[in-house]
């Protein structure tokens, strides 16, 4: 994020940048070649998370392809209620960063340190359901790789079946990797709404928060994609 | 911020009101109860291109909307169809392997040696087995 | 920014520039400047390139005869593992990009920097953090697994694979970072007038390189984590003992390995562009048609990754189709070689060192392609796969595309970044000891290849004897054409003669609108673009129209400090015979 020097271009030597707002680094013209750049940035970062996930979307289409049985044998072990409810709890935490936005352009920051503060409690809401969920697996002895060791009633007659771990594998190092992101995304928000408290931002200049969200939407569309793949079908 | 006083203008920034994010907000939820919805009864060979069909369309709602790419710089909306075509390309190009995986099993199962020998052995027993040389091998 | 008050105060004394403006080592660790950044790149590239080079020249020692031996076979197959490994990932991946794309890119586009300069250094951290893993691999353990890290040898091997698998993860953030600065640079930094068709064909090169960047990396840091979590939990994802696919780690890996051929060799396209023009004099001979061809192999470098794996077990149908694409990337790289040679038609050659690399590179690659196309076809492919001749192959691409690219531009953006001349003789010398070496070493592998020497052998049969022994020759005078260049840089940095403002007469803004040195901040004012970057006639500042005398392009050989009288295009400038 193009941000936290900016004060730092007054020093400037040269005339030409007498009058440019606090938040505008030196070698931008103006403000709206400052937003644009930082905001096509984020979209390029936004495709590499993208096909980063596309290399285990792949993995999951090929297993999946090659075993069917085993993974939908394997899928219905996972608990759909709680997938369903992180699901609307993830779409809900988007609502509330696209409301922030709409609240910082407004010029509204208590609003917008609400919605960001919100948006915080339903990401770390999501991180305890999926704890849960990780804790009743690990129970019965469902670890990714080599520990795959399924006990107890329900679960026993998974080790029966060949290439379910291959699911489980999947299962755990696609949400892995989604719940890194919700960690970082939270981290995000957290500093944002510190900011916005702080007053940093106005309708004048918000592109931090923009960016955030348009983070936080990327980490809600991968967990749309990896719900019904992984819980559902 | 204290000078910045002519770049707002500039921004043109679209405000999203608030009733249109909820609006799609209550359809998120709303194709998500769908999707859990149709997920007891088996759709066959449909199931998964309806599950992916469902979390598209959710998908696309976020990034239009909430990502307000429709009111966005075209250049970002062209960013994110490249990711999303080459995302494609990655999942097609390695399923035409794995999904066809084997497909070169129709060929001889002979050997080359074996299939000499068994060319030796039809020109033994039939005098007439010249005229069915067809492959370079059989010409050895 | 500090120390602007202090430059300030150097301005009486002498003009500022990047290089006598924030000195100290602090300042240098800490800059945003995308010149300064590039020449750290620059350090750091040389010394891999030193390290991977070494360890070349010990395979080919190894290979020299099949008696000879300096090392254990164990040792052997660490050494090129960790040639290969360097070298593309550490080296030839960065190395275009981040030297010279860092240092010029906002230059020629009249930019006072790149879009997002902390992420720039950020990018150089990032990819020191990659080499100290590196390095850190090296010491835990043996690596051996090839710079291919297939499954299942890779993900059964210690921990040297798991710190080295790290590496590349790490530093393969360092090139989506650059990357996403150019597409964003490209995109938004542009002087007034620089439109889309006036854009330098480097930068064209640097755009397309960027956009496999940002696309293919991402998909090759996953690849590493997967293999670290199969090693670490097993999680059968690659490992056929546990269930997994090998093959499928291969996909994942040449979905990045391939585009990042295109890494590698799209940034050579635009360099040689510049330096085919300027030293032709002429306008380049089908810019739109160089600069969109660019972009088409970046986008068809997507769809040709399975032709790395003809003999892998992968299905037929995928074979076939990969064949056929592969085939299609002849189109437009053939597009390129003939405007590059229908540029220097009628144009007033001027065979400067740079133009010595250029016109190595147009046989090089064009051999390199050749070869491409025949390793390309099915049942051929059967025949040479896994032998030196694919190693000829993609040594004459990599090395004889990407490396003398990078020789060339370094000698023509040479005078830019450091404000001296090199010395003109030596470089001649030099470029024709690289393009003989180069081409002893690597036409005898194809040789070699071709009557089946399988690639990564220790030991071979006797009747290879001889042209292991050539090659190993070639290999040594290709290293001597390289301590040289290393030797008389390092000498023009305190003994080369001043270099002026534009030395070739060159018609981008980083050679007209610019100081010899250049100012921190690049331009003293925005430049205003009016016309393209290869219209000479045009381009009256140049070859003295509005009577500055600045430029005189007749460059390295004679006194710099002298002006001599602009000439007129396009006739070629004479060679001073004082060099």
């Amino acid at each position: 994020m193009s941000t936290e020097t900016a004060p730092a271009t007054t020093e400037s030597v040269e005339t030409e940048h007498d009058h440019h707002p606090s938040h505008l680094q030196h070698h931008f013209v103006s403000s709206e070649q400052q937003f644009d750049s930082a905001k096509l940035g984020m979209w390029l970062f936004l495709i590499t998370e993208i096909l980063l996930f596309s290399a285990l979307f792949v993995a999951y289409a090929v297993y999946r392809n090659w075993n069917p049985v085993a993974f939908a044998e394997a899928s219905s072990t996972l608990d759909w209620v709680l997938g369903s409810v992180n699901t609307i709890v993830l779409l809900t935490s988007s609502l509330t960063v696209a409301l922030s936005i709409h609240f910082i352009q407004k010029n509204d920051r208590k609003k917008t340190v609400i919605s960001l503060l919100a948006t915080l409690a339903l990401a770390g809401g999501f991180l305890v359901i999926k704890y849960f969920e990780y804790m009743a697996k690990f129970e019965h002895g469902i670890y990714p790789g080599e520990a795959f060791a399924p006990t107890g009633s329900g679960y026993e007659y998974l080790a029966a079946i060949p290439y379910v771990p291959q699911f489980f594998s999947i299962y755990f190092v696609m949400t892995g990797i989604h719940g890194v992101h919700v960690v970082i995304g939270m981290g995000l928000i957290s500093w944002m709404a510190w900011r916005a408290h702080r007053g940093d931002f106005s309708d004048e200049w918000y592109t931090p928060v923009e960016l955030t969200g348009l983070y936080w939407h990327i980490v809600d569309i991968i967990w749309i994609f990896l719900f019904p793949l992984l819980y559902l079908v | 911020m204290a000078h910045a006083t002519d770049d707002h203008a500039a921004h043109g920034h679209h405000i999203i009101p608030i009733p249109t994010l909820l609006k799609v907000f209550g359809a998120l939820v709303a194709l998500t109860a769908i999707t859990v919805g149709l997920s007891p009864f088996d759709l066959g060979m449909f199931e998964i291109p309806v599950a992916l069909g469902l979390a598209s369309a959710k998908a696309t709602l976020v990034v239009m909307i909430f990502m307000a790419l429709k009111y966005d710089n075209p250049v970002n909306m062209l960013t994110f169809s490249v990711g999303v075509l080459f995302v494609a390309i990655f999942l097609v190009f390695t399923l035409l392997d794995t999904a066809f995986r084997g497909d070169m099993d129709n060929v001889d199962r002979l050997t080359i040696e074996e299939r000499e020998r068994l060319n030796e052995q039809l020109q033994e027993s039939d005098v007439d087995a010249e005229d069915l040389q067809v492959a370079p091998s059989d010409m050895q | 920014m500090e120390a602007a008050a202090h430059a300030a105060s150097q301005t009486d004394a002498e003009p500022r520039t990047y290089l006598n403006h924030e000195t100290s080592l602090w300042e240098w660790l800490t800059t945003k400047d995308h010149k300064k950044i590039g020449i750290m790149y620059l350090i750091s590239l040389a010394v891999v390139f030193l390290v991977a080079g070494l360890l070349a020249m010990a395979v080919r020692l190894e290979l020299m005869s099949p008696d000879f031996s300096i090392m254990s076979a164990s040792q052997y197959n660490q050494t090129f593992t960790m040639h290969g490994i360097m070298m593309v990932f550490l080296f030839i991946v960065p190395s275009i990009p981040a030297i010279l794309g860092n240092f010029v890119l906002p230059l020629q586009i009249g930019a006072k920097d790149v879009a997002f300069p902390r992420l720039n250094l950020a990018s150089w951290y990032v990819y020191m953090a990659g080499g100290v893993l590196t390095v850190t691999a090296l010491l835990v353990g043996e690596l051996s697994t090839g710079w291919t890290f297939y499954t299942p040898y890779s993900s059964q091997q210690g921990t040297a694979v798991i710190f080295m698998t790290g590496a590349i993860f790490v530093s393969g953030f360092a090139s989506i970072f650059t990357g996403l600065n150019f597409i964003v640079t490209i995109h938004k930094m542009r002087a007034p007038g620089m439109t889309w068709n006036r854009l330098p064909l480097f930068v064209w090169g640097l755009y397309a390189t960027s956009i496999v960047q940002v696309l293919a990396t991402p998909v090759v840091g996953i690849t590493m984590l997967l293999l670290i979590l199969e090693q670490t939990l097993q999680i059968g994802i690659f490992d056929p003992a546990l269930g997994g696919d090998p093959i499928l780690f291969q996909h994942f890996f040449w979905f990045y390995s391939h585009p990042a051929v295109y890494i590698m060799i799209l940034p050579a396209f635009g360099i040689l562009s510049e330096l085919i023009a300027t030293f032709s004099r002429q306008r380049i001979f089908g810019y739109r048609a160089i600069a969109l061809s660019s972009v088409a192999i970046a986008m068809l470098g997507f769809l040709v990754w399975g032709h790395h794996m003809f003999v892998s077990g992968q299905s037929a149908i995928s074979s076939i189709v990969f064949s056929l694409i592969t085939y299609l990337i002849g189109i437009p790289s053939g597009i390129k070689i003939f405007n590059w040679i229908a540029t220097m038609y009628k144009g007033s050659v001027w065979l400067q060192t740079p133009m010595l690399y250029a016109l190595s590179f147009l046989f090089l690659f064009t051999i390199g392609g050749l070869t491409g196309i025949m390793v390309g076809v099915l049942g051929v492919d059967v025949h040479l796969h896994d032998t030196y001749f694919v190693v000829g192959h993609f040594h004459y691409v990599m090395m004889g595309g990407s490396v003398i690219a990078l020789l060339g531009g370094m000698h023509y953006w040479w005078p830019k970044i450091t404000g001296r001349m090199y010395n003109e003789t030596l470089g001649k010398i030099a470029a024709g000891l690289v393009f003989v070496g180069f081409n002893v070493t690597f036409f005898t592998q194809l040789v070699l290849g071709s009557q089946g020497m399988p690639r990564r052998y220790y030991e071979y049969v006797d009747r290879f004897a001889e042209l292991h022994m050539i090659s190993t020759i070639g290999s040594f005078i290709l290293a001597s054409g390289l301590f040289l260049v290393l030797g008389y840089a390092l000498h023009s940095l305190f003994y080369g003669k001043k270099a002026p403002q534009n030395p070739w007469a060159a018609a981008t803004l980083e050679w007209t609108n610019v100081a010899a040195i250049p100012d921190p901040h690049n331009f003293t004012s925005t430049p205003l673009v009016t016309r393209g970057p290869y219209d000479f006639h045009k381009a009256d500042e140049v070859f003295g129209g509005s009577g500055d005398g600045q430029a005189r392009g007749d460059g390295a050989g004679s006194d710099a400090s002298r002006l001599t009288p602009p000439e007129a295009a396009p006739s070629a400038p004479k060679e001073d015979a004082s060099a």
